[in-house]
């Protein structure tokens, strides 16, 4: 699948700031929490210390209940043995929450009146435990906060950077090489884009200036080629009036006479698609293709008379488009051509017109057309038949000229063209 | 019959010249427009043929030229320039025909032949061949004086025979003359048999002489004998 550039960009973005989340955000949860567990820590030893300085001197053996019963976090119990310090965390069930909760305990010996007893001083870590939460949720709260900014800016930021990378893309997707409008490119005040415009300014211009002098060359060259057709032509028609002429000269006359025909044809479909390029036809009107084919219907049976084919018409309704009125006659009657001449004896052709499309179908030989080169210029499936080549490239010139589509399928044994309006 | 042949290709011109001489016409040819321009101002002509292309200058000009001095003659123009553009400007200034290169030197004869038909129209326009009579304004064709049923192809087929007496029609020219506007596209020249058979079978059944000739493989011919 084809990624935009924009989402190119902000993908890596992405996965660098989520990878960065992963990693800094246990690292920020645990390096939290040991600082608050060594806060704690200090605390419950300056507990201790003050307990040893200004609590244990005035106490007696007797008090040692009160005490106990007034401190929730402190007691003084019976000496175990243990005489440094240990600090760690445990739980104790809660009786007023009901619930069990963490606690950090600091376990020493203190010494009342020369007795020795043990003292244990705790913190609830309740609170510190949703205090790491609540920065957890703060942390990402924050590096959301700045992903989505991130996101938008970046998107923002190039979008209007590589808008004149649009405005050329766009530019170069609308330029037709046969139409006379060439792309504007705007400057920009970037220097690759200005670079990459004066390049494709460059490349359009070499390609239409030699487009324009293929161009001119094939109607040169067709036109040039009337005058000495002309002469071997009207030659030919001298030549043939001779009475001495034998049968043999006869019909070496009546081959040269049916191959100047097929050349005068040639040049003159040469010279129709050359004009059509040079949008000679570019006037067009509203035409009913019915009528356009009634019109021709009368000639072409005439001409189908000696392959003994069968036309049949199926105008369930008629197809009215917008074209120049010699192209559309130019191409019905191409169309009538082709399933003409390549269609088996007693053959048939059948035509209709619905939907917004024309449909030419003809029976012919038994296997489809190769549909990749049939509409190029002088590609013909039979070389030795002897049509110009040019009929389907001037049906294809046609439909693109006024933006129809054509297309070609076989089934059930008949080749058909479709043209949709 | 006069005509004024207005052509810079010399070989085309002369071959035009051997054809229409042949056929009963003086042919008169210059290959400029300093010369055509001459001729037309002292002589008068039936038909003039008019390239457009000229080396000093453009045909055009010398249709413009023959209707500032009230010249009445015909004027088919032979060009290569086949555009429509040019040719409603060549009818607009005043041209009878327009004939685009390459064409049949039968089917310039045959235009010529209508043209001045037209021109010199008094009332009735008919082409008479022995026993044979074509009304061309009806469209009808009588045969010993006899109406016969005919299509509208055919009797232009006829006035191309005819036209083009006693001279060897190939099956392309036919083709080309019976196609008219689409004949650039045809290649097909099957129908022209079936429409000489037909033609050939009317005349026949209506008391008409043999006249139409097949020319071994090249084409017909229409002969007087």
């Amino acid at each position: 699948m084809n990624k935009k550039l924009l989402h190119k960009t902000l993908r890596a973005y992405l996965l660098y700031s989520l990878l960065i989340l992963l990693i800094a955000a246990p690292v920020f949860y645990y390096a939290t929490q040991k600082l608050y567990l060594q806060e704690a820590d200090d605390t419950l030893l300056l507990h201790k210390k003050e307990f040893i300085e200004y609590a244990a001197p005035t106490m007696n053996e007797t008090n040692i209940a009160d005490w106990n019963k007034f401190n929730r976090n402190r007691k003084i119990n019976a000496f175990d043995n243990l005489s440094t310090d240990t600090i760690y965390t445990t739980t104790y069930y809660d009786t007023l929450d009901a619930e069990l909760e963490p606690y950090r305990e600091l376990k020493a010996a203190v010494t009342i009146q020369g007795k020795r007893y043990a003292y244990t001083g705790r913190i609830n870590l309740v609170e510190t435990q949703d205090l790491i939460k609540s920065i957890g949720i703060l942390f990402l709260a924050t590096i959301s906060i700045l992903l989505i900014g991130l996101f938008f800016i970046t998107k923002k930021m190039s979008l209007s950077l590589w808008k004149p990378f649009y405005k050329t893309l766009q530019q170069i997707e609308s330029f037709e090489i046969d139409k006379t409008r060439k792309p504007e490119f705007t400057k920009t005040e970037i220097e690759e884009f200005n670079r990459l415009n004066t390049s494709i300014e460059k490349l359009i211009d070499k390609n239409t200036a030699i487009y324009k002098t293929q161009k001119e060359f094939i109607e040169n060259a067709a036109h040039e080629l009337q005058t000495p057709l002309a002469v071997f032509q009207a030659k030919i028609d001298t030549l043939i009036q001779r009475t001495d002429v034998t049968q043999e000269q006869s019909e070496i006359l009546d081959s040269l006479n049916d191959n100047v025909s097929r050349l005068n044809r040639l040049n003159k479909n040469l010279l129709l698609l050359s004009k059509m390029e040079n949008a000679v036809y570019n006037d067009k009107q509203t035409i009913s293709l019915t009528n356009c084919i009634r019109k021709n219907l009368d000639f072409f049976t005439e001409q189908a008379k000696a392959k003994h084919l069968t036309i049949k018409i199926d105008s369930g309704e008629d197809v009215e488009v917008k074209s120049n009125p010699i192209l559309a006659d130019v191409l019905i009657s191409n169309l009538f051509l082709n399933s003409i001449k390549h269609n088996t004896e007693e053959g048939e052709i059948n035509i209709s017109t619905h939907n917004n499309s024309l449909k030419f179908s003809n029976s012919g030989q038994t296997q489809a057309l190769n549909s990749e080169h049939l509409f190029n210029r002088f590609s013909k499936e039979n070389p030795s038949e002897d049509g110009t080549g040019l009929g389907l490239s001037i049906i294809k010139k046609i439909a693109n000229i006024n933006g129809w589509q054509v297309s070609y399928n076989y089934s059930n044994n008949l080749h058909s063209f479709t043209i949709s309006f | 019959m006069k005509l004024l042949l207005i052509e810079d290709e010399k070989e085309l011109a002369l071959s035009i010249q051997k054809y229409l001489t042949d056929k009963d016409f003086v042919c008169e040819w210059v290959y400029n427009k300093k010369d055509a321009i001459e001729k037309i101002s002292i002589y008068d002509y039936d038909c003039i043929l008019l390239d457009l292309m000229l080396p000093d200058g453009n045909g055009f000009d010398i249709l413009k030229e023959l209707k500032h001095q009230n010249k009445a003659e015909g004027i088919i123009i032979i060009s290569a320039k086949e555009t429509l553009e040019t040719r409603i400007e060549g009818f607009e200034i005043g041209a009878d025909d327009y004939l685009t290169k390459p064409f049949h030197l039968s089917e310039l004869l045959v235009r010529i032949q209508a043209l001045i038909r037209r021109k010199n129209f008094n009332g009735n326009n008919i082409v008479v061949f022995n026993e044979i009579s074509i009304d061309i304004l009806s469209k009808t064709v009588k045969v010993n004086n006899k109406l016969i049923d005919i299509t509208k192809k055919e009797i232009d087929l006829l006035l191309y025979l005819i036209g083009n007496e006693n001279r060897v029609l190939s099956k392309s020219a036919i083709a080309e003359h019976l196609s008219g506007d689409m004949a650039d596209m045809l290649d097909n020249h099957d129908f022209v048999y079936a429409h000489i058979k037909n033609l050939k079978k009317k005349l026949y059944d209506a008391g008409s002489g043999d006249y139409i000739k097949s020319v071994y493989g090249l084409g017909y011919k229409w002969n007087n004998e």
